[in-house]
């Protein structure tokens, strides 16, 4: 029993540590990013890398978890008599928690792996040894660019996300359950509420877009050199990240939902 | 008779780049050097032997301000490596090309771009004569023709030559190459040789050869220091290296198995190890 209580201490003590020095991190980015809009190629460039090539499973995704909530929703609408609302119920759903939910937890697993891997692997070749050397520093041309990128790519990933979630949402409930298309559209434009739910789903995802891209760029930073430390770094960036996005989503829910 | 480093080299900024002072640095409980005494002379190519593991590449480190000393001072024309504020290092790192062993190219960059990079980051050089420099520095290595190859697409010693363009574009006044031989053929072994003697004379710059290749040394090196146990044991020229009489010089030299420096891992008594696990 001892022997418990001392590795959970331990691990508490290296949770307290890791979490002090992922705070540490954070803050020592802040200097940078002014300076880093001013040389948006290298945003621009990792945008790509990590957004746009994410859009595809990001769409595939709101697609489909757009079809199973309409398709869920249904029955249970149906027995109130207010399926006409389905349209509301998948729109909230998406615009308020599934969207930047889902889109964040899919961009943690293709994206954040990706730049932790990418990060690692630049420390176990020396290549940021190397930039170091070539005075030129890590953290303003590697780090921040991919940052920023993670930061801007969320937002609109979730948004698109919420929108192909919609299409899906429409297709089954319309065209296979027999739902008025009218009533569909209509109940969206009703009950959607601007400051409600889309700002607050834009909220939402911007804050766990900073949450995954720094723990993506933390763990690749500091990883070992090493092909296990590689690996554990994209290891730790989807699981801890992921974690992450959880926890703050009921947090934010918390404050964000009206009479709570 | 090989004199000793304090001794060989004069404390003097104007002859020497690179001044090595009483220098002690450990990493926990290991002490890797223990007041290390020696001097870089201007122009000439000094090599830094040593057995695996006595710390040659920490050397560079400390050189280069990767890492401080725990005591002793380090000195780059005539000032202090650290501490010092970010800005003079990275001031002081612009006058220094550093040359990995793998060859640390930027593997999202091809050859042409990895050469560029520096020019691009320190200097508002127009594209015409950024081209024209880069260009000129693949031609010295013999690798203008590979300029839009990608760093996947070279072999290690191509690499290597693209990472000396690298390190020589911003026309730096010492270069440090940490073990620049290992893992070459033979040919691509003369062309590194040929390319750093070659470079050092042409641009009269200063070269640190960080290597345990005594038969390359003793073609190249003007100097050569030998490190062990964290303290420089020998220092000359290659040929007063190998005709220096102590043992640990002799079996660096000529690769004695056995010696000052054991074959064997420091442990318990093996016939005491085989005896204590039969009576267990």
């Amino acid at each position: 029993m001892s022997g418990l209580v001392r590795e959970g201490w331990l691990g508490f003590r290296e949770f307290v540590g890791t979490f002090g020095a992922f705070q540490m991190f954070f803050f020592r980015l802040l200097p940078y990013l002014p300076k880093a809009l001013l040389r948006p190629r290298l945003i621009i460039e990792q945008i790509y890398s990590i957004g746009v090539l994410s859009l595809v499973l990001i769409m595939f995704g709101g697609f489909f978890v757009g079809m199973v909530l309409a398709l869920q929703s249904y029955s249970t609408l149906v027995e109130f008599g207010s399926a006409d609302s389905l349209g509301a119920f998948a729109a909230e759903a998406l615009v308020r928690e599934l969207g930047p939910v889902v889109a964040s937890l899919l961009f943690a697993g293709r994206a954040c792996s990706a730049v932790a891997s990418e990060v690692g692997l630049m420390r176990a070749t020396e290549q940021i040894s190397a930039l170091e050397l070539m005075a030129v520093d890590p953290i303003e041309h590697i780090i921040v660019p991919r940052f920023i990128a993670g930061v801007i790519s969320v937002p609109l990933l979730a948004a698109i996300f919420s929108t192909i979630g919609m299409l899906g949402a429409y297709l089954v409930g319309v065209h296979l359950l027999g739902v008025d298309s009218g009533a569909f559209w209509s109940n969206i434009q009703v009950r959607v509420d601007m400051y409600e739910d889309v700002a607050s789903g834009i909220l939402k995802s911007f804050v766990f877009g900073v949450s995954a891209s720094l723990m993506a760029v933390f763990e690749g930073y500091y990883a070992a050199p090493t092909a296990a430390g590689v690996s554990q770094a994209a290891t730790r960036t989807v699981v801890i990240g992921s974690v992450w996005i959880l926890l703050i989503d009921f947090i934010l829910t918390g404050f964000m939902l009206p009479g709570v | 008779m090989v004199k000793k480093v304090c001794d060989f080299w004069s404390d003097d900024a104007v002859s020497n780049l690179v001044e090595i002072k009483d220098v002690r640095f450990s990493r926990g409980s290991r002490m890797i050097f223990n007041g290390l005494n020696f001097s870089i002379p201007r122009g000439k190519i000094t090599a830094i032997l040593g057995p695996s593991g006595t710390g040659k590449t920490t050397l560079v480190k400390l050189i280069t301000g990767q890492i401080w000393p725990d005591d002793g001072v380090i000195l780059f024309e005539g000032r202090a490596v650290c501490p010092c504020s970010r800005q003079r290092l990275y001031e002081m790192r612009r006058q220094i090309g550093v040359l990995f062993q793998s060859g640390a190219l930027l593997t999202n960059l091809d050859v042409f771009e990895n050469v560029a990079f520096p020019l691009r980051q320190h200097t508002k050089l127009p594209e015409r004569l950024i081209r024209q420099i880069v260009l000129m520095k693949l031609q010295s290595v013999g690798l203008r023709g590979a300029w839009e190859h990608m760093p996947s697409e070279l072999s290690g010693g191509m690499a290597r030559r693209v990472a000396l363009a690298r390190a020589l574009v911003m026309d730096p006044k010492l270069i440090i190459y940490d073990e620049p031989f290992a893992g070459l053929d033979p040919i691509s072994m003369g062309v590194i040789v040929q390319l750093i003697r070659e470079t050092n004379d042409a641009l009269g710059i200063t070269s640190i050869v960080v290597t345990h290749d005594v038969a390359q040394t003793e073609i190249l090196a003007d100097q050569s220091v030998l490190l062990s146990e964290g303290v420089v044991v020998a220092a000359g020229t290659p040929a007063e290296l190998c005709n220096d009489r102590s043992e640990l010089v002799q079996q660096f030299m000529r690769g004695k198995s056995d010696g000052p420096v054991p074959f064997h891992f420091p442990g318990p008594g093996y016939v005491e190890q085989l005896r204590a696990l039969a009576s267990s």
